[in-house]
């Protein structure tokens, strides 16, 4: 039943076309447009990498194996989330044109920039394989552990759509999300085993691995990644019950706030 | 029976209304509504259209009379689908595209990307689009401009290439809202063409005018409100004579 309905979506509309279409176009505005180009999207981690590894491992000497690879694949993919979330927050905004004189489905819009910032995950993902078996010492490079990283990265994908809808439906009623989830981000950075070593982490802040949903994601990215092992289940299983039910609840949103953006915003 | 009415009509609407409610002072920030917690804002209630029901067949061109601030606007904005109804019931069946001066492009956007996202907006496969843009960029006169950002477009430059994505691309119903006020003459007189050849056929347009010729010429059905309410639905001379001498 639910085959036939997905297969009848794409098989009779233009839906996956124009959703490809949106994000090439939205990815060719946000790095195309200087010279650069996708250069860009590693500058940012890269940049990071070196600040944050001459302040643990130089100065404060951590000790985390693999430091640079533990702090690559952690950034990558909290800077997914967070450029997917802080991009769309004022989409409905942005992108009024989009759904102003039309009645298109407004879910296509959030799909197609998330898709674009995938294709800047999976470039900055190239990289850090490159790097993980190029250049880390030690480095026995990816087992069939590996393959986990797809739900992984789905369950990502689903927590960022989630927080977009929530977020970019509260902006209209509220403006002011923008500065407030700038705050919740940066503070969430730090409340996110990014940087600090997992057991330290654990210690410090007993159960805040379940409660901050991007900190299971990494953990277990981490585990597939580098450590050659498999996730966590019981984060792993957890993370995607949180990206179900705060998907539903942007969902919700989108239904009850998102429908009068039009005339509100 | 449910078929029937899918096959018949392109718009079904019934009981519907819409009010809106209207804050002096918005509280729009989270830190406004925290410090006004218990002193929420005066709202006012404007009821824009009070609740009406009707029906557009597939294949029908009408057309929606009425003076300024009597609702035509958010009308065609429910029937568009862009507002959500207050009440009642609405049926749109097929795409639908809202055409006014000022149609929806992206100023950061080039022409040729503006004619792909909207054309597929529209629910065009890419192949389709690329065997109609010629078309469309030619009609819109703007051959020179393809690749240039519509933001260092002149007003008239817009207006040409939302009208021309409009007629070559155009969606299953279409809302044409004072239309033939686009670009300058030789052009009105291009996109009055382009109105009287086949382009219509086959297509659902409701024609918002003030014009009482334009209303005569292609519309056998029009819609006369008046404050909120449409007191006509029929044929359009009848129509046209009640807003006539409503604006006596």
């Amino acid at each position: 039943m639910l085959i036939r309905i997905v297969k009848d979506w794409i098989g009779r509309s233009n839906k996956l076309e124009r959703l490809w279409l949106m994000a090439k176009i939205e990815f060719k505005l946000r790095y195309y447009e200087n010279k650069l180009g996708l250069l860009w999207a590693l500058i940012k981690p890269v940049s990071d990498i070196i600040i944050y590894y001459v302040a643990f491992e130089v100065i404060m000497k951590q000790g985390i194996p693999n430091f640079i690879s533990f702090l690559f694949i952690g950034l990558i993919m909290w800077n997914f989330f967070v450029e997917s979330t802080t991009g769309t927050v004022q989409i409905l905004n942005t992108k009024k044109y989009l759904y102003e004189y039309t009645n298109m489905n407004k879910i296509e819009i959030y799909l197609s920039h998330i898709l674009s910032n995938c294709i800047g995950f999976f470039f900055n993902l190239f990289m850090f394989s490159i790097f993980f078996y190029l250049f880390e010492k030690n480095s026995s490079g990816y087992s069939l552990h590996a393959f986990y990283f797809i739900p992984i990265f789905l369950n990502l994908l689903v927590i960022a759509l989630a927080f977009s809808l929530i977020l970019s439906n509260i902006y209209i009623i509220a403006n002011d999300i923008t500065q407030i989830w700038m705050v919740v981000t940066s503070i969430g950075f730090w409340l996110s085993p990014i940087l600090f070593k997992l057991e330290v982490f654990r210690q410090a802040l007993p159960g805040l691995d379940y409660i901050n949903p991007l900190a299971g994601i990494i953990i277990n990215a981490r585990n597939v990644l580098l450590y050659q092992s498999e996730p966590d289940w019981g984060l792993f299983f957890f993370d995607w019950g949180y990206a179900i039910v705060l998907l539903l609840v942007g969902l919700l949103l989108l239904n009850k706030l998102g429908s009068k953006a039009a005339e509100k915003l | 029976m449910i078929n029937m009415e899918n096959n018949e009509f392109a718009i079904v609407a019934k009981n519907i209304s819409k009010t809106f409610h209207i804050t002096e002072d918005s509280h729009n920030t989270v830190k406004q509504r925290l410090f006004n917690l218990f002193n929420s804002p005066k709202k006012k209630k404007v009821e824009v259209l009070k609740t009406v029901s009707l029906e557009i067949k597939k294949g029908e061109c009408i057309g929606l009379l009425g003076r300024n601030g009597c609702g035509k606007s958010t009308l065609v904005k429910l029937l568009s689908g862009v507002y959500p109804i207050d009440t009642g019931y609405l049926k749109i069946n097929g795409s639908t595209m809202l055409m006014n001066l000022g149609v929806g492009m992206s100023h950061a956007l080039t022409a040729r990307e503006n004619i792909y996202i909207s054309a597929s907006v529209l629910g065009l496969r890419i192949r389709e689009v690329d065997a109609i843009f010629d078309q469309i960029v030619e009609f819109a006169e703007l051959k020179e401009f393809v690749d240039t950002k519509i933001k260092y477009y002149s007003s008239g430059m817009v207006a040409r290439l939302g009208f021309s994505i409009a007629v070559n691309a155009g969606a299953d119903i279409m809302f044409l809202d004072e239309i033939f006020a686009v670009g300058d003459m030789k052009f009105q007189e291009k996109a009055i063409k382009v109105f009287e050849s086949s382009w219509i056929e086959g297509k659902t347009v409701i024609l918002v005018s003030h014009s009482m010729d334009v209303i005569k010429k292609y519309c056998n059905r029009a819609i006369f409100m008046k404050n909120g309410e449409i007191l006509f639905i029929g044929d359009a001379e009848k129509a046209i004579e009640m807003y006539t001498e409503d604006n006596h």
